[in-house]
């Protein structure tokens, strides 16, 4: 434990993002760097619990982290003992360093009184220190078993599951369709929550230490250019799908077909894209430049559009939920040590209110109608608000309302996998349109394939991609050598 | 030799010494991987014919090293092969012609060095745990550590460390030295098959069968792979942490886990039935079932009769009232959490337990609200720690702790930072000065003597019931009947997974026993002799749910107890910081700003209390039972789990915990159904009520004079009550009701005296005079006609004064053994002690004008004593660890100089006219006892009051 009464002594000091004002110019990372004095004293207010609820399920953490001990290593200094810790449990840490929610924190005993310990801080830092000082080698394993496993699909279940397969030295081959590795990680966080080139030094990191990666191939039922997914099961002892939840939830309302109404991961994507390839300079992304923006849907992809929109420099911006606001502390059907359902400012949010005076979100609405222009492309949104009932909601008539809008994002969330691989290959799917393969098993209906991460349990975080990718690799070891250490 | 912990180059000397004949032999503990259990039961047959060849060949030690481990090598278990050589070598007779070393990378912690010893080991070299701590200090662990600048020094304070570890060990057993531990095997086992006991720890208890030597290869394998992977990129780069203490996905499985612990908890918050049964059904399916013994059990409907509606059964209402919290005292836990269980359990009608910390008298006044922050049952711990006639009287159960069944032997340890102003004010001692139970009560030695403290608490408060805490270990059926036989009303038999967070390591994972086997045997031995319907039989440790309570009652429990759950009801979150004062939930810490963040309420408890009697409804309906009483002892309806799949769970026999014990003929009942017949009509005591009757009703002073036997025992304490019940904390004013007796009086005289009784005896008086003194006054002289020198003869008993709180006494004559023990504010004169005087002293004042025995003021840690020391004699026989001896200096003049007045003027003391009659030489004469953190605190005192 790092200091018995640290929790007593220092208050919680989260590390503060760049100012929204300069931050909102650029595309570059949000965070500010690393100040380890500040940090040690974080470190320091771990209670180093009997039970630490932050490090397990079902509320701390899906990868089971070694928080308290990790905490205590930083607070006395010990830089390198923390990273082995760290890598003990967690292949990403640089990841959901940045971008996990940190149901950790919201688990952490100290949050039942006080702040919670700004854990996800302290594994951004200990991740970062660990590159720059040149502790993260490649690891490459010391002798390979001959078997070989294709894994489709490169974001986070995808590249956990490779690089634990790969560490007790299977083969991995590593499908990805877009062009570059990444996945979800590459074109669905946008630069400034997660800098590509974090990705790609991780990728980097995971090619030198003999995982192949092949990008550009689509791997499917054949038709459209896509590898046949069949191919695969001929050529390896497993094969394991990785593919994520891409269909995303529609909004299936008059005018829905009108120009300048778009699903959030193709502006994303397309953003990315350019930025990376030319720095925007090629014009191929969808543009919010003074444009009247929409956002519909309050998660995180939404407030990525949020930042993205400004960052393009949009006219004004509205985001809409159709969920009550959250109260500002937990309710009371919301204890600890559960996810915090509370109303929380995230980056976005506060550079709007930097931008146009006011918090863009309007909470318990709902999208009535597109309006065309009269050229087939948007120009406003009429919406109506809502109160729920019985957990369902009821529209208040008389409420109804335009909005100008030129752009239209959509980011209410993902249905579930696209099914052309699993048919090839014979999965099943279960109700809710994902892969059907059991949680700690992994194993679809189909002898050899494995499926993890959001293909097979729907939308969900990046950090429980990982640990599905990590538990899937302990699973397909089983397999193939018939028994295994992986955790 | 002076140390059983050997360096490494003391381990390389004996192993290579040829000295006078001395030689000694290697013998390699390692086998061959691959080779399962052939290859470990032969590998211990090896060793021991090793050992027996070692002997003829003339060999005067030999050396079991497991330093040949390989990857190809497995080392046996060393306590397998200590034990395994040290029985051999006794069946042949030969033990006592070696010696026996182990080199062993084994051994480590203070548990396995005790047992090493304990099964026969003369000297263990553990070179690895020494390795493992010279790696950590080249890592820079033990850089705040000054006293370590070499890896010589990490040597010595390991080796100082185990040493301080062992002899805690061997005094919670009542072992004094060494070579009497040595080979004493004071263990029992749970869960390991005969055929290892037979070979390995022969005679050792292992009710349950379980491993056998296929189940120990097997592990003993597992753990070789992890260091020697058969896949080398399997190799782990960093340790895992097996979650011994703390709770770790994968590791040890505990029972308090984040799941259980937040379904409880929102269970009782939110009065969420669901969170309830999903708290129920994972801690009797998963924790329950891979953690305890009733957790490999199952129900057998049918069996006592078919299903009856649920309707029938005895209502939740009635249930509750047989629940009780545990023994946690104020202090160990705040303030906010020990009143917030009294009044859960007031509201049920159950009972909660003060603990031994005593209980602050503003909470026996109900609040506005009709709340009672009173604890039913007050404890009786071996520290008395404000156990005063009014504590006494206002309780409705008195209960005797003679064990904590999560760390049997050992008493209460309060350290000094939870020590605050009030705490210290409850329990009669000083701020800031860490409180230790002695191990023992004082006043039992013998079952006579817990009878005796049995009849005194009786007569304390006549209305209480008297309860006895035992734990499960092998014997305690046999102490049970002793126990009941001596008149309790009440048995606790504690089981050794509660306990809080302060108990020491080698206690939390090693002591005690479940309690499954201990209400067993007790239930069992009262049954069978037939003295089972006169107590009721209570029994706790970790029992959380109804299907808990069922196997308990089913097993011969009327009543539970229950500690950690309703903690973690009240906030608790299992931080296993009790010991640090840094609690953040406000429950273990005396920190005013962390109590603030207290959040539990009476309701949470009450909910949960209210959930758990529904299970365990449901189950008596199943089973066919309409009322609690009907089970009780009906281990006939419980099964061995067939359907169990851990893989070391199959050797494991329960048949002994499920068989039914033969009822004698006229059998009385299987549970508590008969009183007992304590006689407190036939007290002396009687008669005093009576004729102290004006000072009862109006507080008129009454003069009492009656001759004394010493078949009078407890005289005056029935009185106390009396006098307790009806006037409250100030009683009554001094010498209102004197009494004035004349003869033998017997044991007990004066126990719990209440403030305006005086007991004047000319005479003399048995043990345990004074016993709880609380504010009344006890003055015993020979008879006047005596011709002998009263200085010089024993006047008063042992254990005289023992707990004794406030109040006076004085003895013309010599008080035999352990005078003053643990008293907290008494003033008492005598003329000459016997050994261990002034023990645990932490108030109140001591004269003595006489020689003392010795190991006087051991422990002292508060309140003065003064000696007169002509011959200067005393600091041989005072036991100095804790205590400076001062001279007397003109500022305690008065207050020694009236106390001697005082005694002179109440028992004519010769002794003391003379040293009056001298007193500016007699002064010089004396020598102060002063406790140094007493001094301490009262020098800070005295700077806080001079500042201010």
């Amino acid at each position: 434990m790092g200091k018995p009464t640290g929790f007593q002594e220092f208050p919680r000091q989260a590390a503060p993002y760049r100012p929204a004002e300069v931050r909102m110019l650029d595309y570059e990372e949000i965070f500010t760097p690393r100040d380890e004095a500040r940090l040690t004293t974080q470190g320091a207010r771990c209670m180093d619990c009997g039970v630490p609820f932050c490090q397990s399920e079902p509320h701390g953490c899906p990868v089971y982290n070694l928080i308290p001990e990790w905490n205590d290593l930083v607070y006395q200094g010990r830089w390198r003992d923390a990273l082995d810790r760290l890598l003990k449990t967690n292949n990403f840490p640089e990841f959901t360093g940045r971008v996990c929610p940190a149901p950790c924190e919201g688990a952490c005993v100290l949050g039942i009184t006080d702040p919670a310990v700004t854990i996800k801080n302290i594994e951004h830092a200990i991740i970062e220190r660990g590159f720059e000082e040149g502790w993260m080698t490649p690891k490459v394993p010391s002798r390979r078993t001959g078997k070989r496993v294709a894994v489709v699909g490169s974001g986070p279940a995808g590249l956990a599951a490779a690089a634990q397969l790969n560490s007790v030295g299977h083969q991995v081959v590593v499908y990805e369709r877009a062009d570059r590795v990444g996945g979800l990680l590459t074109y669905g966080i946008p630069n400034m929550k997660l800098g590509k080139d974090v990705v790609q030094r991780r990728v980097d990191l995971m090619a030198a230490e003999g995982i192949e990666f092949i990008t550009g191939v689509a791997v499917g039922n054949g038709e459209q250019g896509s590898t046949d997914a069949q191919e695969l099961l001929d050529a390896f002892d497993a094969v394991l799908l990785t593919t994520g939840a891409t269909l995303p939830r529609d909004l299936p309302i008059e005018g829905r077909a009108l120009e300048g109404v778009h699903f959030a991961m193709d502006f994303l994507t397309a953003n990315t894209k350019s930025l990376l390839d030319s720095k925007h300079d090629d014009g191929a992304y969808i543009s919010a430049k003074d444009k009247h923006v929409i956002v519909i849907g309050g998660g995180d992809t939404g407030t990525d559009c949020i930042g993205t929109s400004l960052r393009h420099g949009c006219a004004s911006l509205v985001n809409f939920e159709i969920m009550p606001q959250p109260p500002e502390g937990r309710a009371d059907g919301n204890p600890w040590p559960e996810w915090p359902r509370i109303f929380r400012v995230d980056y976005g949010h506060e550079e709007a209110a930097k931008r146009f005076g006011d918090d863009p979100r309007v909470y318990a609405i709902s999208g009535k109608r597109f309006i065309d222009n009269g050229n087939g492309h948007v120009s406003a949104l009429e919406t109506i608000e809502v109160q729920w009932v019985n957990g369902r909601p009821e529209e208040i008539p008389g409420t109804e309302k335009i909005w100008p809008a030129d752009l239209v994002l959509l980011s209410m969330g993902f249905l579930g996998p696209e099914a052309s691989v699993g048919e090839t290959l014979g999965v099943e799917f279960d109700a809710r349109s994902n892969f059907a393969a059991d949680f700690g098993q992994y194993r679809t209906a189909q002898e050899k394939v494995f499926a993890a991460g959001d293909c097979r349990r729907g939308q969900s975080l990046v950090v429980r991609a990982i640990n599905e990718g990590r538990e899937s690799a302990r699973e397909i070891d089983r397999f193939l050598m018939g028994e295994t250490t992986l955790p | 030799m002076p140390h059983p912990i050997l360096s490494n180059e003391e381990a390389a000397a004996l192993k290579h010494i040829d000295h006078r004949g001395w030689t000694s032999k290697v013998i390699d503990i390692t086998y061959e991987k691959g080779t399962g259990e052939a290859g470990l039961r032969g590998a211990l047959k090896r060793i021991c014919d090793e050992a027996m060849a070692a002997i003829d060949a003339g060999a005067s030690l030999v050396v079991l090293s497991d330093r040949a481990v390989s990857a190809e090598r497995i080392p046996v278990s060393t306590l397998l092969a200590t034990g395994a050589v040290h029985h051999h070598l006794i069946k042949a007779h030969a033990r006592t012609r070696i010696g026996l070393v182990v080199e062993t990378g084994e051994a480590r912690e203070v548990h396995h060095l005790c047992l090493l010893v304990g099964y026969g080991a003369d000297a263990i070299n553990p070179y690895l745990a020494f390795e493992a701590l010279w790696q950590a200090r080249q890592d820079g662990l033990l850089d705040d550590a000054p006293h370590i600048q070499s890896d010589d020094d990490v040597v010595a304070a390991y080796r100082k460390g185990t040493a301080k570890g062992l002899l805690k060990v061997m005094a919670k057993m009542g072992i004094s030295t060494l070579q009497s531990y040595k080979g004493a095997q004071i263990f029992e086992a749970v869960g390991l098959a005969s055929s290892v006991v037979d070979l390995c720890f022969s005679g050792t208890t292992s009710r349950i069968e379980g491993a056998d030597f296929a189940v120990l290869a097997e592990e003993m394998g597992r753990r070789h792979a992890l260091a020697y992977p058969e896949r080398e990129s399997q190799r782990i780069p960093v340790l895992n942490n097996p979650g011994e203490f703390h709770w770790r996905r994968g590791g040890d499985r505990h029972m308090w886990d984040p799941i259980a612990i937040a379904d409880l908890q929102v269970a009782v918050r939110s009065q969420s039935e669901d969170a309830y049964w999903r708290f129920s059904k994972y801690t009797n399916e998963v924790a329950t079932r891979e953690a305890t013994l009733r957790g490999l059990l199952q129900f057998k409907p049918g069996v006592a009769g078919p299903a009856v509606p649920l309707d029938e059964v005895e209502s939740e209402k009635d249930i509750v009232k047989r629940f009780a919290t545990g023994a946690m005292s104020y202090g160990s836990i705040s303030a906010e959490a020990h009143e917030t269980l009294a009044i859960a359990m007031n509201r049920l009608g159950g009972k909660s337990n003060t603990g031994e910390g005593g209980e602050d008298p503003a909470r026996w006044t109900p609040e506005p609200n009709g709340d009672s922050k009173r604890s039913a049952i007050k404890q009786v711990a071996s520290g008395r720690f404000g156990v005063t006639i009014q504590y006494l009287t206002n309780a409705d159960e008195l209960q005797i702790k003679i064990i904590q069944g999560a760390k049997p032997g050992e008493g209460g340890e309060l350290p000094g930072g939870k020590v605050d102003e009030i705490i210290a004010a409850v329990r009669h001692s000083t701020p800031g000065v860490g409180l230790i139970s002695p191990p023992p009560h004082h006043d039992i030695y013998s079952i006579e003597d817990m009878a005796q403290l049995i009849h005194d608490l009786k007569n304390a408060n006549p209305s209480a019931r008297i309860s006895v805490k035992l734990g499960a270990e092998i014997g305690c059926g046999t102490v049970a009947a002793g126990v009941t036989k001596a008149k309790a009303d009440h048995l606790v038999i504690a089981g050794h997974d509660g306990g809080t967070g302060a108990s020491p390591l080698t206690s939390i994972k090693h002591a005690g026993l479940p309690w499954e086997l201990g209400v067993v045997e007790t239930h069992h031995t009262l049954v069978m002799n037939n003295l089972r319907s006169r107590v009721v039989l209570q029994t706790d440790g970790q029992l959380k749910t109804g299907r808990d309570v069922a196997i308990a009652a089913l097993l011969g429990a009327e009543e539970f107890g229950f500690a950690t759950a309703p903690l973690v009801a009240l906030g608790c979150i299992m931080m296993r910081k009790c010991h640090l004062n840094t609690c953040p939930v406000g429950v273990a810490t005396q920190d005013p700003e962390l109590r603030k963040k207290f959040q539990g309420q009476p309701e949470h408890v009450v909910n949960y209390f209210f959930l758990i009697a529904k299970e365990l409804r449901q189950i008596m309906a199943e089973l066919g039972f309409r009322s609690i009483t009907e089970m009780v002892g009906r281990s006939d309806c419980l099964n061995f789990d067939q359907a169990l799949t851990q893989w070391k769970a199959k050797g494991i026999d329960l048949s002994a915990l499920l068989a039914r014990p033969e009822e004698p003929e006229g059998f009385l009942g299987r549970y508590g159904s008969d009183a007992q017949d304590h006689e407190l009509e036939k007290a002396l005591d009687k008669k005093l009520i009576a004729l102290a009757q004006p000072a009862l009703d109006q507080q008129v002073p009454v003069n009492i004079e009656l001759p004394v036997v010493n078949t009078n025992r407890v005289v005056g304490t029935m009185l106390s009550h009396e006098v307790a019940k009806r006037f409250g904390a100030d009683m009554l004013e001094e010498d209102t009701i004197t009494v004035r007796l004349t003869g033998s009086a017997g044991q007990s005289l004066g126990a719990f005296l209440a403030r305006g009784i005086t007991l004047e005896v000319e005479g003399d008086a048995n043990d345990f005079v004074g016993k709880g003194l609380s504010g009344g006054k006890v003055i015993v002289y020979p008879p006047k006609v005596s011709p002998f020198k009263a200085e010089e003869n024993i006047l008063v008993g042992n254990v005289c004064l023992y707990g004794a709180t406030s109040g006076e006494a004085y003895f013309r004559g010599i008080a035999a053994e352990r005078f003053c023990v643990r008293n907290s504010g008494a003033t008492a004169v005598v003329e000459g002690v016997g050994d261990h005087g002034l023990e645990y002293m932490t108030g109140g004042r001591a004269v003595i004008l006489g020689p003392t025995g010795r190991n006087c003021a051991a422990g002292m840690s508060g309140g003065i004593a003064y000696i007169w020391d002509p011959k200067g004699a005393f600091p041989g026989n005072c036991n100095q660890e804790m205590v400076d001896l001062d001279p007397v200096t003109t500022d305690d003049d008065a207050e020694l100089r009236s106390l001697i007045e005082k005694h002179q003027h109440y028992t004519g003391s010769t002794v003391a006219e003379a040293l009056l009659a001298r007193w500016e030489s007699a002064r010089s004469e004396f020598v102060k006892v002063m406790p140094r953190d007493y001094k301490r605190v009262l020098e800070a005192r005295a700077k806080a009051a001079s500042a201010a």
